[in-house]
């Protein structure tokens, strides 16, 4: 009950919500029905929007509303473990956006059915590593969302993957032949939101252009699966580990 | 009894996790084809027979029609429309995706026609002065020998698509496709069920796995519906080529085949290789690369001496025939006055050291993929269409002194050259 109370919270807290789910549905529909892309256009499409800017809109101060309200402090007051609460706003995150993609694969499927134009390439694949990218993104900010006040959690992490991505690329120039270089990009490939991994996994880059064939292809996409999963451990862990630690204050800011 | 404590289960969750991850970080991080010796293939007579059958069934055709599909990772595609008929009539007509412009080569036996609907692209042999007076209403005309030229290589060559098809539509014409005989082996890979049609997979490697192809072939008629190639080069380059509306034997027009200009055409000569190279006189570009040893090789070091700057790549037949008698040349002269200096900024650093190895090549090599070395074999050196292998003698000055492209057969020639150059021992 506590549970399935704390997963609908994260639709119901803010109005906004279901607005944002109904813009990105149009969006989808729109971008379908204007471009006839297809399908790894539409894929990278969705990926973006619904796998890196969707959840900075629904996590939008997850915690950080209820840090500065100081209704935090009632929320992880003992027997209730705090780390549930992270767990299931986060079940709550990724429960949307299992409804919200489907919805989107329904409007596509629709949209192509009714038009009989564009191709529906790899949509699966690039729906399931659009939720993946959710869940690592949302995960991460969440986390954030502990650390940083209100709702400028989203802002940061928003800011940070958009100038990092330009920061890195002209740094590549200058690094490529050198060692540090490699050490940045795996750092960037690795422990960053899987954007490369899970763009390879979804454009079939592991299966047709697999540098084999058989097996191995299945094999390196289930571990972009298994390592994206893990990042959304690791950054839930950091998330619930600030939030039994951190000394909460019931003074609203 | 040991599982219901808590703290066990977290630290057996957390081994597991991290476990997990290794796992996935080790197999995302590996790369399967990081050329090693082992992935050339060990031949299979029974897959060695599949692959004569597409051989075959190419050459036995007297008409074959199909649509090829070439697409890379980086999202370009470009589609080839191959009709072929004997004897020596062959039309491709190509495009890049998604651009309307079409390139057609066309030849009834005799000539082989290239020309563009609407202006034509810039191709890799064009110079930007000319390319604005040669773009509008030009065709291309040259000899055609059906068992000789190479469709391919004619598309690679001028740079008329993004990349030409995989499979040679000369094949058909009865052309033999140079790297078979730097095969190292064909196996099978087993059945693979594509859109419910069945097809018996091979995979072919070259010249010890430099280059793998792997073939989906009809179980119908032994044609291939997908090719995949690798080619392991500074990067590994993938590129997929799909055939579709496969008909052998079909009616095909003669008209398919026939072109003449219509008027107000003209003849446009593409300009050859060499108008791009350095001339006699100039300065040869200095650099700081890194070599085949380790450290870097700098070309104004060799000042003082005559340097013969040999541009080669392991996949060229002439370059491997060549480098063993530069190495000889390299233990005869390197202490009178001859420096000879390899550029090799294509090839896999692993690929390109362990063939220096097995030629006992020692004459120091820049072995550098950077963005800067190629950028100076294209443009500094003027290797536009990177044809390998690119000769250039520079003189004690720094000085070009000749340039060549292929093998030079003739040792008096090479001589006059050094001679010219200012090499004593030559004299």
């Amino acid at each position: 009950m506590r549970a399935w109370e704390l997963i609908k919270e994260t639709f119901f807290r803010r109005g906004y919500i279901w607005i944002v789910h109904v813009i990105w549905l149009v969006l989808y529909g729109s971008f379908w029905w204007l471009m006839i892309p297809e399908g790894d256009e539409f894929g990278r499409f969705i990926f973006i929007w619904g796998g890196f800017l969707l959840p900075l809109a629904l996590s939008a101060g997850i915690f950080g509303d209820d840090v500065s309200s100081g209704r935090i402090c009632v929320l992880v007051t003992k027997p209730f473990w705090a780390g549930q609460l992270y767990l299931y706003r986060l079940a709550g995150l990724a429960l949307q956006a299992a409804v919200h993609l489907a919805l989107a694969g329904i409007i596509v499927v629709v949209l192509h059915a009714i038009m009989r134009k564009g191709r529906l390439d790899h949509l699966g694949s690039w729906l399931l590593a659009t939720w993946l990218l959710f869940v690592t993104c949302a995960s991460l900010s969440a986390s954030l969302s502990i650390i940083v006040g209100r709702a400028f959690n989203s802002l940061l992490l928003l800011v940070i993957v958009v100038t990092g991505y330009f920061v890195v690329t002209l740094l590549m120039a200058y690094l490529r032949q050198q060692s540090s270089g490699g050490v940045l990009m795996s750092f960037i490939r690795y422990a960053w939101p899987p954007f490369e991994l899970l763009s390879k996994f979804a454009g079939g880059e592991y299966r047709q252009f697999s540098l084999t064939v058989g097996r191995f292809s299945l094999t390196k996409s289930a571990a972009c699966i298994v390592h994206s999963l893990m990042l959304t451990v690791g950054y839930s862990v950091v998330g619930i580990i600030l939030l039994c630690t951190r000394e909460f204050s019931r003074v609203r800011d | 009894m040991w599982i219901r404590n808590k703290g066990h289960v977290g630290i057996m969750i957390v081994a597991a996790c991290l476990l997990l991850e290794s796992w996935a970080l080790h197999v995302v991080g590996s790369s399967p084809a990081r050329w090693r010796p082992a992935l050339a293939v060990q031949d299979e007579p029974t897959a060695h027979a599949l692959y004569n059958a597409m051989i075959q069934a190419m050459r036995e055709a007297q008409s074959l029609s199909y649509t090829s599909r070439c697409s890379s990772p980086d999202g370009r595609t470009c589609t080839h429309k191959v009709r072929l008929k004997k004897p020596g009539n062959l039309c491709v007509v190509m495009t890049n995706d998604p651009s309307t412009r079409l390139t057609t080569l066309a030849s009834d036996g005799t000539y082989l026609w290239t020309y563009w609907s609407g202006d034509r692209s810039f191709l890799r042999v064009d110079v930007e002065d000319d390319y604005e007076q040669s773009k509008s209403n030009v065709y291309v005309k040259q000899a055609f020998l059906p068992e000789e030229t190479s469709v391919q290589g004619e598309i690679s060559c001028l740079g008329l698509t993004w990349f030409g098809p995989i499979n040679d539509p000369s094949l058909f014409h009865g052309r033999v496709d140079p790297l078979e005989s730097q095969m190292d082996g064909v196996r099978s890979r087993g059945p693979h069920r594509v859109r419910g049609e069945d097809f018996d997979v091979i995979e072919v490697s070259y010249l010890k796995a430099r280059r793998t192809r792997y073939f989906w072939l009809s179980r119908q008629d032994h044609l291939p519906r997908r090719i995949k190639e690798i080619v392991r080069v500074a990067e590994n380059k993938v590129t997929v080529e799909e055939w579709s509306d496969v008909t052998i034997n079909g009616e095909i027009p003669q008209k398919t085949f026939t072109w003449s200009p219509p008027e107000g055409w003209r003849q446009w000569i593409p300009p050859v290789p060499e108008v791009s190279l350095l001339k006699e006189g100039q300065e040869a570009p200095d650099f700081e690369l890194q070599s085949a040893r380790g450290g870097e090789i700098r070309l104004s070091d060799y000042r003082g001496k005559v340097v013969w700057l040999y541009f080669w790549d392991t996949e060229s037949a002439q370059c491997r025939e060549e480098i063993p008698a530069l190495q000889k040349l390299y233990q005869e002269y390197k202490d009178k006055g001859l420096a000879i200096l390899g550029f090799n900024c294509t090839d896999n650093r692993r690929i390109a050291r362990a063939f220096l190895r097995e030629n006992k090549a020692t004459f120091p090599t820049v072995l550098d993929t950077s963005d800067v070395a190629t950028g100076l074999m294209h443009i500094g050196y003027g290797n536009r269409t990177g044809l390998m292998p690119l000769s250039y003698i520079v003189d004690s000055q720094g000085k070009i002194a000749d340039a060549w492209y292929g093998q030079d057969q003739d040792p008096d020639r090479i001589l006059d050259i050094l001679k010219k150059a200012g090499f004593g021992p030559a004299r």
